[in-house]
């Protein structure tokens, strides 16, 4: 047989399918995360600054030039609605001109605006122009960072004006969401204390909901992760608003959980160790979406861990959660449950048997039968990963709930890769009958349910490994005869010549 | 090489010889070619000579040559010389596009292969300008270039159909996507605006559509891996349009050939698997266009015609419905019952009808019908498409659709009722109908396993089938028989006994039909009833009820083997193996009769062997006749080898390679049924069997050594008296076997049956050879299995001449040294064996018979071996004790070094004819210790006693000291049961 049939005995479990940073074909779906930079736009609220009113009409209709011309004269009065004439056009929904006001040359003034305690409408209204051109791509925010902004808006956070002070953790987040070098850097310039300071009971909501952001921006992005220090000054407060009633708040701290999870064994310990699985396992059953999701990509990430970890979030009560996610009507939903299912099917089998015990195999049937094609790519590798790590009785249980007969239906699914792991899963479910004598059963089932033909049409896959994997098991267990019961010699035309050519000294085996 | 005209000349030269029809002007050129394309330039020769020939063949010549070239060279192996000079690859890659878009068809396709050839190694990182100077032609408007890019684009992307998800691939992708997607997506746009121009001119629409129908397979690939951004941000535009097409009918783009499908179809068959991906893999983003889809695609199902190149566009697109239909979201579309009724009406039963095309087929190529028909290999075909379609709508609707099908079906039964003579397809169509309605899972072993319970399978049967059974006339409506036939095998376990016995008399009427189809399939129908179980597990038909029929039933088998086209027909055949099984003792009267025909037909297909199921079934019904009838009467085993010997010895006298493993195996049967002495028969031609040419090829192995065996079972003695000088020969196969990793285990079975028959003087002389040869093997490449198999000898060379022998063996060969002249110690053979050998791999030892052979072996090491209780050896005793009660009580070890597991595999050399085990030439399981032995573990304990008897206190002492109590516990157990106590 070909090398499937050790399959079944890796030693490399199947458990560290993360989510990986990968190219990607696809739009990036909102839903599934939250952004990594915001935009502060002029919509249907008032504008942040309440005691500054002028004329809109005439401030958005300002040129560039105009702007130029007033934020770089000596008058506080004209510094004051050229600085907020930009604001306005960098707020605009549509195609704000970062561009073009990074190339008026308006930042460095901007920068200096932050510094001017005695004006605190010039120090808001240029603070929320930088935050806006650092929303924008990684040059523009590269350009707010290289004109000197970071230390000013640390330096701001500590403002007694809070919505100067707010304004500053907008711009930091959107500093932070750029990427790991500038999150690191903004890290070493003391920004998580300076935050952390902000952090009170009196805090108003809206206050706490920009600061958990920035927080979990903070948390955010690999290679390399933030420094163990940071987390660990940052985790007990992020754990704290775990327990707010907030439900944005709520969101944005379990994103920042999720992005402390999705790393390798001891980032998670970190987490598991604040005692906050509880908490998460009943985050899960909240309705608002924008929570369950990142909940559950953190037991997702947290259940990709170590046998130990897993167990730590099995003991949390996580599999009571499941089977209701991999019933909500969202199927992002779904595919992240059948994801965290299909890690801690690649355990060890009495975390299996836990999954039986906890009724989680019927909303996996339905999931291989009815889901769409991204949650049916996750229950299947539950099925491989359960089949390879299972006993003999689990994996049958496994095949009398129906997972059998789902799977060989998604041998027509049209993704290479899902088609290899069912095979893979068929394999070790033949397996499991050797043991038990019963692979004649097992083959007419699979005959019945059309499985037969479809493996047989698989003999054609352009895929080598897809047709290697089909015709082994063909060859294996479907041929039906050919099935072999089953030094030189030297040799004249009648005979062989008997007798050793030289006999050896000395034998030592 | 020089890129001059002289070489032109002379390049052109040899290729014209490549092209001569005389192999000694062809080959030497060939050579020649060959010889000189490690020289630079010669590439840049070849596609001059392309380019500017003015001979339309030699262009093509060098065109070919070119490719083939490419595909020999092109890629570069890690630490192997780079092939092509980096001037040359760059000069290739420069000139190739522009060549291949300016050349005409034929020499564009091998460029065109050939450029797909080398981007597979060089796109993108090594050929970054491609993509953007292919795009840049989609501006030419000629649509012969278009078409050229369009063609190279899709070889170069269709990998992405099936290639594994991974960063590399998605980046080349992503780059695709990048400069490509929206070009294709203007060309597309324009194609189709064109098409509107050009409305009216044929050649032009032929040329568009080719496009279109290339645009939209380039689609497929670059949507296959996920959906991209791009792709879903212009969604709207591709499946506008994409619907449109599927809608569209343009008469002047209509074809006459019936057979091959014309440009319409292929567009439409890629939409439709364009659609079914988005609906199976994108259903989210897809879901507001899908119903639109499933509607145009249901009218287009019910506007096309009956004609065979539409078959692959129906069943595409049935297929799609299929697939759409058992989704739950979308099973609105389908719930109301007019919708139902016409998907009924005008989808499938339209194509469940018997065409024209199958009835040519079940007339004239009734080989292929009957694979097609009754083996499933009809995945592509209609009715399959309808079948499954009827399937997918059950999962919802198996209620409506049933009560809709049973009015179609009684209908259609009406119309052949007022003239079956020219209406007969509308009773096929219903039975065919009946049978997908009915059929919710089925096994080639079984037939039906589970039918809907809406169909009354029974009273169809009665009011329908039976009446075809029955007609007088066999050869008349030979369609319907086989359906009435192949209903009876279809639904075999769901029809009560009595009409499966009321059918067996009527099934072999029919085996007398000429139809090549209707016998074939009441051959089978029989063969399928006979395997069919009752209860206790006995056959469910029995050979008492099938007596009135049995003379009738094999007259008819055997005359059915002379219907023309039917001499070799395996279905027949099986039929007549299985009967025999089933009938056992009552076939013995027609055997003098039947055995004679079947030698005769062995003697027909050995001179020239070609139906490999056919000539199986045929030497399995041999060994049936053989078996049964001398399990009755022993003494007639002499008449069958009067009746086989001649064709035998004509078989192999003729090495027909095919034959030969089955003519062994059935001589090892017959010899095996004499009871006492070796026929001289046997005995002349045993050095023949030592011949080193028959053990070349590996079918041949297991089967001559079983017959190898069987002399040796009966003829032990007459090979030593009379053939003592083929006993080195005999030894000679058992080293050339065991020199094999794959083979090995064989040479163990030879050389267990010499050790167990030979009278013991006849191989004195060898044995110390044997033993050297094992451990040269065991020390040269030890595997599991042969460690198995040595371990079962080493115990039965201990039972067969005692375990002191078995020492005094081993320590012949391997004294212990004092170490003077050595540099170091050598170790004693046979302690070396135990301690490295018996105690840490018995455990691995499988099969009933080996490990009680292994247990009364190192019972007996144990036990009547001194040198185990006095010399050195007796620190191994304990071990080796407790490696016997492991031997016992714990699951056997079939854990396989990693490296071992692929041994079978690799060491098979080349493609052989395998051996087929015939079944009924099975040989029953040898257990050379027997009844002698029938409890071991008893054995054990009596043997302890009488060791501690004589030589008492010793045997505790070493029991209580080393051995583990667990395995002291089993010890206890064994000497309770055996009532015996330890002194």
């Amino acid at each position: 047989m070909s090398k499937f049939k050790n399959k079944g005995k890796e030693p490399t479990k199947m458990r560290d399918r993360r989510i990986a940073e990968c190219v990607e074909l696809r739009k990036a779906h909102r839903v599934e995360s939250i952004l990594k930079k915001r935009n502060i736009s002029l919509g249907d609220e008032e504008p942040l600054s309440p005691e500054y009113n002028t004329d809109n009409a005439q401030v958005i209709t300002a040129t560039i030039q105009e702007i130029v011309a007033n934020v770089n004269s000596d008058c506080p009065e004209k510094q004051r609605q050229g600085c907020q004439a930009a604001r306005k056009l960098l707020s605009r929904e549509r195609n704000p001109p970062l561009k073009e006001i990074v190339e008026a040359g308006l930042l460095t003034r901007f920068v200096e605006f932050l510094g001017r305690h005695d004006d605190p409408t010039l120090q808001f209204e240029a603070a929320w122009s930088l935050t806006n051109v650092a929303s924008g791509t990684s040059w523009h925010t590269q350009q707010v960072v290289e004109h000197g902004a970071v230390p000013a808006f640390i330096a701001l956070l500590a403002s007694p004006m809070l919505n100067i002070s707010e304004q500053a953790v907008w711009a930091l987040g959107n500093i932070a969401g750029d990427g790991p070098s500038y999150r690191d850097s903004l890290i070493d310039c003391g920004v998580i204390p300076a935050l952390l300071a902000r952090l009170t009971p009196d805090a108003p909501v809206g206050y706490l909901r920009n600061l958990t952001w920035t927080l979990s921006n903070l948390c955010r992005n690999k290679n390399p992760f933030p420094r163990f220090s940071a987390v660990q000054q940052m985790l007990p407060s992020i754990i704290q608003l775990l327990h707010h009633s907030d439900k944005s708040i709520l969101s944005d701290a379990c994103w920042a959980i999720s992005y402390l999870t999705d790393g390798p064994n001891e980032r998670i310990d970190v987490v598991i160790k604040t005692g906050i699985l509880p908490r998460l396992v009943e985050l899960l059953g909240f309705e608002e979406l924008a929570v369950v999701t990142p909940a559950l990509r953190s037991i997702g990430n947290i259940v990709s861990g170590s046998d130990l970890q897993t167990q730590a979030a099995i003991d949390a009560g996580v599999l009571s959660a499941l089977p209701q996610l991999m019933r909500h009507p969202k199927s992002s939903v779904q595919k992240e449950a059948a994801w965290a299912v299909s890690n801690i099917a690649a355990g060890p089998c009495q975390q299996i048997q836990q999954l039986i015990t906890c009724g989680l195999l019927a909303p996996l049937v339905d999931l291989l039968r009815n889901g769409d094609f991204k949650t049916q790519r996750e229950a299947v590798w539950a099925v491989t990963n359960y089949t390879s790590g299972g006993t003999v009785d689990q994996v049958v249980h496994l095949v009398k709930c129906g997972a059998l007969e789902a799977i060989l239906n998604l041998l027509q699914v049209k993704d290479t890769k899902t088609v290899l792991v069912i095979l893979d899963a068929i394999n070790n479910i033949f397996l499991a009958a050797e043991k038990l004598g019963e692979v004649d059963k097992l083959c007419l089932l699979v005959e019945e349910v059309g499985g037969l033909d479809r493996i047989e049409f698989l003999q054609n896959h352009e895929n080598n490994a897809v047709y290697r994997a089909a015709q082994a098991l063909i060859e294996k267990y479907f041929s039906e005869d050919g099935e072999d019961q089953c030094l030189t010699t030297e040799a004249t035309d009648a005979n062989f010549v008997f007798g050793a050519s030289e006999v050896q000294k000395r034998f030592d085996f | 090489m020089e890129l001059n005209d002289a070489n032109l000349q002379t390049l052109t030269e040899y290729l014209q010889k490549t092209l001569s029809p005389d192999p000694a002007v062809r080959r030497p050129a060939e050579k020649f070619l060959e010889s000189v394309e490690g020289n630079q330039n010669y590439p840049i020769l070849l596609l001059t000579v392309l380019e500017k020939s003015q001979d339309e063949v030699i262009r093509v010549c060098s065109a070919v040559t070119f490719k083939n070239y490419i595909k020999r060279n092109w890629r570069i192996v890690e630490d192997e010389p780079n092939k092509i000079s980096d001037p040359d690859r760059t000069a290739i890659k420069a000139n190739i596009v522009n060549l291949m878009l300016t050349s005409p068809e034929q020499i564009q396709k091998q460029l065109s292969d050939a450029i797909s050839i080398i981007g597979r190694e060089d796109f993108p990182q090594k050929w970054p300008d491609l993509l953007t100077e292919m795009v840049n032609r989609f501006q030419s408007g000629d649509f012969h270039i278009i078409n050229g890019v369009l063609r190279t684009a899709h070889s170069l992307f269709k990998r992405y159909r099936h290639e594994f998800k991974s960063n590399e691939l998605w980046s080349e992708i992503k780059l695709v996507l990048d400069t490509f997607a929206q070009p294709l997506t203007e060309l597309f746009k324009a194609t189709i605006d064109l098409c509107q121009t050009h409305a009216t001119d044929v050649n032009a629409l032929k040329v568009l559509f080719s496009s279109l129908t290339l645009i939209s397979k380039l689609f497929y690939s670059l949507n296959f891996q996920d959906l991209p951004e791009f792709f879903e941000d212009n969604m709207e535009t591709w499946m506008t349009n994409f619907h449109n097409l599927l809608t569209l009918d343009n008469k002047l783009l209509q074809t006459d050939d019936e057979e091959e499908a014309g440009l319409l179809e292929l567009l439409k068959s890629q939409i439709c698997d364009n659609a079914a991906l988005y609906a199976q893999k994108y259903d989210e983003e897809f879901q507001p266009y899908l119903p639109r889809f499933v509607t145009a695609i249901w009218n287009l199902l019910v506007t096309t015609g009956q004609e065979v190149k539409y078959d692959l566009l129906v069943s595409n697109a049935i297929q799609f419905l299929a697939s759409v239909c058992e989704r739950p979201h979308y099973k609105h579309l389908f719930e109301d019952q007019n919708i139902l009724t016409s998907i009924c009406e005008k989808v499938i039963v339209p194509n469940m009808e018997f065409r024209s095309a199958d009835e040519e087929a079940f007339e004239d190529n009734s080989e292929e019908y009957i694979i097609r028909d009754l083996e499933g290999s009809d995945i592509d075909t209609r009715r399959r498409a309808a079948c499954d379609l009827v399937r997918g709508l059950c999962k919802f609707f198996e209620g409506p659709v049933t009560g809709i099908f049973s009015g179609y079906v009684n209908s259609m039964l009406t119309e052949y009722a007022k003239n079956p003579g020219v209406n007969w397809k509308h009773k096929d169509a219903a039975i065919y109908l009946v049978t997908s309605l009915a059929s919710k899972a089925q096994t080639q072993k079984h037939g039906i396993t589970q039918a809907n319970e809406l169909v009354n399978l029974s009273e169809f049967f009665v009011n329908h089938i039976l009446v075809d059974l029955k007609s007088p006339n066999v050869n008349e409506f030979p369609v319907l028989k086989a359906d009435a036939i192949k209903y009876v095998m279809t639904f075999r376990s769901q029809l009560p006994k009595e009409q499966l016995l009321e059918a067996v008399p009527l099934l072999v009427a029919h085996l007398q039909a000429e139809s090549i189809v209707q016998h074939t399939y009441a051959a089978h129908a029989l063969e399928r009833l006979f395997t069919m179980r009752g209860a206790n597990n006995t056959t469910l038909i029995t050979p008492t009820e099938m007596a009135p029929f049995t003379e009738q039933l094999l007259n008819n088998l055997f005359k059915a083997l002379a219907i023309p086209g039917s001499s070799e027909n395996e279905y027949i055949m099986k039929a007549i193996m299985r009967s025999f099984s089933l009938l056992q003792e009552a076939i013995v009267p027609y055997i003098p009769t039947l055995i004679g025909q079947l030698t005769h037909k062995l003697l027909l297909v050995s001179k020239n062997p070609s139906k490999p199921h056919f000539n199986h079934y045929l030497f399995e019904s041999l060994c049936l006749s053989i078996r049964i009838t001398c399990k009755a009467n022993p003494d007639t085993v002499g008449s069958f080898e009067e009746a086989l010997f001649p064709v035998f010895t004509e078989i192999l006298q003729n090495d027909v390679q095919e034959f030969v493993p089955y003519v062994f195996q059935v001589m090892s049967l017959l010899l095996e049924i004499h009871s006492s002495s070796i026929p001289s028969s046997y005995m002349a031609l045993f050095p023949h069997l030592l011949q080193p040419v028959l053990w070349e090829r590996t079918g041949n192995i297991p089967p001559l050594v079983r017959l190898l065996q069987a002399y040796l079972e009966k003829g032990a003695a007459a090979i030593a008296s009379t053939a003592a000088d083929k006993i080195p020969g005999l030894l000679g196969v058992f080293q050339k076997l065991i020199a094999s990793k794959a083979n090995d285990h064989q040479g163990f079975y030879l050389l267990n049956s010499i050790v167990e028959h030979m009278p013991p003087e006849s191989i004195t002389q060898y044995r110390k050879q044997i033993f050297i040869l094992l451990f040269q093997r065991l020390q040269s490449s030890k595997t599991t299995k042969f460690v198995k198999s040595f371990l079962v000898f080493i115990n039965l060379y201990g039972v067969k001449y005692g375990a002191i022998a078995l020492q005094e063996i081993f320590d012949d060969i391997q004294p212990k040294q004092v170490a003077l002249l050595l540099s170091k110690c050598v170790c004693q053979m046979f302690g070396m064996v135990v301690e490295k050998i018996v105690i840490p791999e018995v455990q691995k030892v499988s099969g009933q018979v080996e490990k009680k052979i292994c247990a009364v072996g190192i019972t007996k090491i144990l036990t009547e071996c001194p040198a185990m209780m006095d010399t050195e050896y007796t620190k191994l005793w304990t071990p080796l004790l407790q490696a016997l009660i492991g031997l016992f009580e714990l699951p056997e070890d079939d854990s396989i070094p990693d490296d071992e597991h692929f041994i079978d595999i690799e060491d098979t050399p080349g493609y052989q004819t395998a051996f087929s085990q015939l079944a009924f030439a099975g040989k029953k399981e040898h257990d050379p210790i027997g009844d002698a032995v029938s409890n071991p573990k008893i054995l054990l304990a009596q043997s302890l006693h009488k060791l501690s008897t004589a030589c008492p206190g010793r045997v505790p002492s070493m029991l209580s000291t080393s051995l583990p109590a667990e395995a002291l516990q089993f010890l206890q157990g064994y000497l309770q049961a055996a009532t015996v106590q330890l002194v």
